[in-house]
């Protein structure tokens, strides 16, 4: 291989660099391409966070007040969504054909744990568990099992620890409902699962640690909650039922007067939206 | 989590940092080895040019033991994931470049191209997916050379040879260009090339110096 000659004169050595110019505008210009891609899968995402959240917190018609039929409905419609997304990694796949997806993992990291995210969450609302890294890495692979691309564990991982803020949120703002204090509940035992077994990877994973404070911090929001919800509910010897029917009928007699009793708690939980978009 | 994906995951983790502690040994064996070759290299700011030729014989079998480390780095990277673990060792790498190009330069006058650079390294090109020397690592190797050349320029003067700064000076100008030839992103390349004005202006003032004194013969040649 020494064998060729070595480079001497201007027009040599500018030759050469022509072709490194070449390779560099082609790799720039490829990381270009899927830091856009990577930025409209995050967008995409999101949508689909806040869709599920709407559907999830939206009982005004009498038969949407069953939750398990809205999350059904929620499921239908994220997983709905969440093909446009896997089209869109289908989409730029051959862009990262072979050793070329670590070389941009970086670039269309940011998107893809959005997209696990969104993907976790419908996952939560469908079936109460959290997706596995097969499962994710199946919804990344075309209908014969070929993978778009490896699916990296650090944005599986960092994905679904961002889980636990939508969870949050989730249990939160279910509170007012019927059913929703036992809902918040089992978010809240649930997410404490996630903290537990999360704190097992973090000297593994870069970032996780951050991450984990996070889901600290949510975890304490769903903990306070639940325990208001506790203290004020034992000042009455009532079965959770009837607590239900006693504040839904609050509620919907000053529904008509324009928010009324109900406005200092809406207020309350919009405050917990703010803390968390960042 | 279900118990079988914690398990995977947590197997998955271990492999990985395994690999990582393999590839970290090597890495600081490769690093010993960069460092003693720039030691030894550091000493042609002091050698006249006579003595040159035993000195750079020395830097040769370190050099060439560079194979060895690439050769088991290739074994241990998994298929398609070089630009996975490459951070982990692209530093060495790059000093190793600047060895080989000094040496070459200094033997010949020329530049050793990538390809020759990665055949003295013993880096085969079928291992592309998992060992390689990419462009960027081999051009940071080359602005690293400019940087000791510059150097060099002056500490020649000092030791009397008054014709090497003009040797560099045309080496470096050549190299400039051809770096002017790329569309550089605003990264370390980028940095690094804008810093490399300087040193072209240190070896300009040099070559002005010994032309002025008329130390050195006239470069029409």
């Amino acid at each position: 291989m020494s064998q060729q000659a070595t480079l001497a004169g201007r027009s040599a050595i500018v030759e050469v660099f022509d072709s490194f110019r070449d390779e560099l505008d082609e790799h720039n210009d490829r990381r270009e391409r899927l830091i856009k891609s990577s930025r409209d899968v995050t967008n995409l995402s999101k949508k689909v966070i806040f869709l599920l959240h709407r559907i999830m917190t939206d009982d005004a018609s009498p038969e949407d007040q069953d939750d398990r039929k809205r999350a059904a409905r929620a499921v239908i419609k994220g997983r709905d969504k969440l093909k446009e997304i896997q089209n869109m990694f289908a989409g730029f796949s051959h862009e990262v054909k072979g050793d070329r997806f670590w070389r941009y993992q970086r670039a269309v990291s940011p998107g893809l744990q959005e997209y696990i995210e969104a993907l976790s969450f419908t996952h939560y609302l469908d079936t109460g568990r959290l997706v596995s890294y097969d499962e994710v890495q199946k919804s990344l692979s075309d209908n014969e099992g070929n993978q778009y691309f490896p699916l990296p564990l650090e944005d599986y991982l960092l994905g679904l620890s961002d889980l636990t803020g939508e969870l949050m949120r989730f249990a939160i703002s279910s509170i007012p409902h019927r059913g929703g204090r036992a809902k918040a509940n089992e978010v809240c035992a649930f997410v404490r699962n996630c903290k537990a077994d999360f704190e097992i990877f973090v000297p593994h994973v870069r970032d996780l640690r951050k991450k984990q404070n996070v889901t600290s911090q949510s975890l304490e929001k769903i903990e306070d909650a639940a325990y208001t919800v506790a203290v004020r509910s034992s000042e009455y010897d009532l079965p959770p039922e009837m607590l239900d029917d006693l504040v839904s009928r609050t509620v919907s007699s000053v529904h008509g007067g324009d928010g009324g009793g109900s406005g200092r708690r809406k207020r309350g939980r919009e405050d917990d939206h703010d803390d968390y978009d960042d | 989590m279900d118990a079988a994906n914690l398990e995977f995951i947590i197997q998955m983790l271990e492999q990985d940092t395994d690999l990582k502690e393999k590839i970290k040994d090597q890495v600081t064996e490769f690093d010993k080895k960069t460092r003693t070759m720039a030691g030894l290299l550091n000493k042609i700011h002091s050698t006249p040019t006579a003595q040159l030729p035993p000195l750079l014989d020395s830097v040769q079998p370190i050099l060439a033991s560079c194979t060895d480390i690439t050769a088991v780095i290739a074994q241990l990277v998994p298929a398609n994931q070089f630009w996975r673990w490459k951070d982990m060792w692209c530093n060495s790498l790059r000093s190793a470049v600047f060895s080989a190009t000094l040496i070459e330069y200094l033997r010949s006058g020329t530049l050793l191209t990538l390809p020759q650079v990665g055949g003295i390294l013993g880096i085969h090109p079928e291992w592309a997916d998992r060992f390689t020397l990419a462009a960027e690592d081999y051009l940071h190797g080359l602005i690293s050379l400019v940087n000791e050349l510059s150097r060099l320029a002056v500490n020649s003067v000092t030791l009397g040879n008054y014709e090497e700064p003009l040797r560099i000076s045309a080496f470096v100008k050549d190299l400039f260009a051809g770096f002017a030839m790329l569309n550089l992103k605003n990264d370390l390349l980028r940095r690094r090339y804008d810093s490399l004005k300087y040193d072209i202006k240190k070896i300009e003032e040099v070559v002005y110096d010994v032309s002025l004194r008329k130390l050195a013969p006239t470069p029409a040649k």
